[in-house]
């Protein structure tokens, strides 16, 4: 059954399409990637599915319900979380404030002013747990703004995981990382979304074919297939527009 | 351990204010105390809005002059028996009144952070302060409004006849909404203050109406400013428009700067010294707005982290047992800079000065002599060359106060 479907999806900036009718399927449970040349609207798909940005035409619906006219603060307390591909952190709060913030709608604070937060026990030691799994914990109390790229990283990753959302979005997390630094992140990858739906945006193709159990490739705002990793890699208007120039550049 | 650190500093905190007219117990000092506490409370409220929420006001003055004006319409109501209730509540009426209009006024004004907001802070303060020289019924016009605090039934067998009698009141109020404030600060909706203030988009993809958010700290803010507009009512006993017009709204965006946006005390350390300043300043000069300007300037450049940044700072070399070695260091820097200070000063006032003499800091300074003059600029100019002959000294002793030295050694 989808989780999440996309029906003829638009958006135009001005005069400019950018994504031009883009419908897909997303499986509950699949772990999906979106690949595609720089500038092609992978960005902006995440943007218009998680809220941020208003489609111009189409339609989304997450769950049985339709989600292209919310907020991204609705969207998120429907069950999806996403990373974003520049790191979008809370600079000025330490590490465990800012997972901790993460967790608090999903574990019903909502916008409390009666809960003193040294006395929510649980709360913090999952805020702990997380930061365990994403291998910050003895960051903690580290202002996030002063952290190393890779770690700054790990912590936005951290952010969107850390409410437990059924749907998780991530946008290039390897961007920018040593090999193997990637190669922790796609452990981490697996780790923290097991049992969950993944749509990932991702460069780097060996953690692509690691990870997802399904590709579609965005190519100027369209999707041109969608398939398994093995029918993407032999598929020949894909190698055309895409992977050819990996291939040979790699 | 942890815990009872804070609790001793809370305990710390609270004695201090209990027994501070014991040792200054004139009838100046204690005034300047009683303003101290409305001033505490007003800027602690103000961070609450830019230290922790991140949204520059210039109106905030609003909601502690709404609280005010309606604490001495309370205090006219109980003169006449229109009700029947201890003036020790009066705070809290006006902190009811002050939460009420920042309900309103933040229902549109929270939508957004940054420029916008700063805009709508702007024009309401405007509009409130000219309109309360319009419904003069309200506001009382140009005179404002008085009422009189010995009306009510003693609390206690207290008749709050006597201003000590009424900084007690105050202290009471000031604790309990220092409290307040520093466990708001402590709660979910005190942390997604600062989660919204830091990154407003990324907020909203963890479940928050940053709107909503902002919103709430907006409403807590005006509540305690109301509860010092409260204050500065029970305390003068009259209130007109000028606590709720942009020189207040300007006044309390200083004290909360000066003492440090970033750390809860540091309101409180503005408003101390702000309030020090104010009455004891502008007693010897009434340039002392201007003196006020220049120090809110040196702080903006030289300490962005306000007075309390600048304790902070040495939290460090305090642990690491090294700040006695800046003792020196900043001795050496640290006179010379405040003769160079007090030069300035002496040059301003001389050329201010309307009598013949200006009697200054213990000396007889005659501003037709240019012999005076000279002797200042001199004074001036050489400390301000030994401040700089003195300053990489300092800066060393800084380095090394702070700089952990490596394992191995040489
Ligand atoms: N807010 C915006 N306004 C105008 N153009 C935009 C905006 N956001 C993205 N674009 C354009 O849309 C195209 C796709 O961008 P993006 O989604 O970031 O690509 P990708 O993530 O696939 O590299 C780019 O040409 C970019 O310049
Ligand atoms: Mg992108």
């Amino acid at each position: 059954m989808a989780i999440l479907t996309l029906n003829n999806v638009q958006k135009n900036f001005g005069e400019t399409a950018i994504i031009r009718g883009v419908s897909l399927d997303i499986e509950e449970g699949e772990k999906h990637a979106i690949i595609g040349p720089n500038g092609a609207g992978k960005s902006t798909l995440f943007h218009l599915i998680s809220g941020l940005y208003k489609v111009s035409a189409g339609s989304i619906t997450f769950k049985e319900s339709e989600i292209q006219d919310k907020a991204p603060y609705e969207i998120s307390r429907l069950g999806l979380a996403r990373s974003f591909q520049v790191t979008n952190i809370f600079q000025r709060m330490n590490v465990f404030e800012n997972i901790r913030c993460a967790l608090f709608w999903s574990k019903g604070y909502r916008y409390s002013f009666w809960h003193l937060l040294g006395r929510q026990k649980e709360l913090n030691e999952q805020a702990m747990h997380v930061l365990e799994q994403i291998g910050l914990t003895d960051k903690a109390l580290f202002p996030s703004g002063e952290l190393a790229y890779a770690q700054q990283r790990a912590l936005e990753l951290g952010i969107a995981i850390a409410s437990g959302a059924e749907l998780i979005m991530l946008d290039e997390p390897a961007a920018g990382m040593s090999h193997s630094e990637a190669e922790t992140s796609v452990q981490l990858i697996h780790k923290i979304t097991e049992g969950k739906t993944l749509i990932m945006v991702e460069h780097d193709m060996n953690i692509v074919f690691n990870v997802a159990d399904r590709i579609s490739v965005l190519v100027y705002g369209e999707v041109i297939a969608t398939d398994s990793p093995e029918n993407i890699r032999s598929n020949a208007s894909v190698q055309e527009a895409y992977l050819g120039e990996v291939a040979t550049s790699a | 351990m942890v815990q009872l650190k804070r609790l001793s500093i809370w305990i710390g905190y609270l004695v201090v204010m209990l027994v501070l007219p014991q040792f200054f117990d004139s009838i100046l000092s204690v005034s300047i105390f009683n303003q101290m506490a409305i001033a505490i409370v007003f800027a602690l409220s103000y961070n609450m809005l830019l230290g922790q929420g991140g949204m520059l006001s210039f109106g905030h003055a609003v909601y502690f002059g709404f609280g005010g004006f309606l604490a001495v319409h309370t205090l006219i109501m109980i003169e006449f028996e229109t009700v029947y209730f201890s003036i020790l509540f009066i705070p809290l009426i006006g902190g009811v009144f002050g939460l009420l209009a920042a309900i309103f006024i933040g229902s549109f004004s929270t939508h957004k952070a940054g420029t916008v907001f700063a805009m709508i802070s702007l024009g309401m303060g405007e509009l409130i302060a000219a309109s309360s020289l319009i419904f003069v019924g309200f506001f009382g016009g140009e005179a404002g409004i008085s009422g009189d605090r010995t009306y009510g039934p003693p609390f206690f067998g207290v008749e709050f006849l006597r201003d000590v009698e009424i900084y007690y009141v105050a202290v009471f109020w000031v604790f309990i909404a220092t409290v307040f404030m520093y466990l708001f600060t402590q709660t979910p909706a005190g942390r997604m203050a600062n989660a919204v203030r830091d990154n407003p988009e990324r907020a909203e993809f963890i479940g928050y109406s940053a709107r909503k958010v902002r919103f709430i700290s907006f409403c807590a803010a005006g509540l305690f400013a109301g509860i010092a507009g409260g204050l500065f009512a029970l305390n003068y006993e009259f209130i007109t428009e000028e606590t709720l017009n942009a020189t207040t709204s300007g006044r309390v965006l200083l004290m909360a700067y000066i003492g440090g946006l970033g750390y809860f005390i540091g309101p409180i350390v503005g408003a101390v010294i702000l309030t020090l300043m104010n009455s004891l300043l502008s007693n010897y000069s009434d340039l002392w707005m201007l003196y006020l300007g220049v120090m809110f300037l040196l702080t903006v450049l030289f300490l962005p982290r306000g007075f309390a940044g600048f304790i902070m700072m040495h939290q460090v070399a305090w642990v690491r047992g090294t700040i006695k070695q800046l003792a020196l260091p900043y001795l050496l820097t640290g006179v010379p800079a405040l003769l160079v200070m007090l030069s300035a000063i002496a040059l301003i006032e001389m050329s201010h000065v309307e009598a013949d003499v200006l009697q200054f800091i213990g000396f007889t300074l005659e501003p037709a002599l240019l012999t005076d003059w000279l002797m200042v600029g001199i004074v001036g100019t050489g400390s301000l060359f030994a401040v700089r002959k003195s300053l990489p000294r300092l800066r060393d002793a800084w380095d090394s106060a702070n700089t952990i030295p490596s394992e191995g050694g040489s």
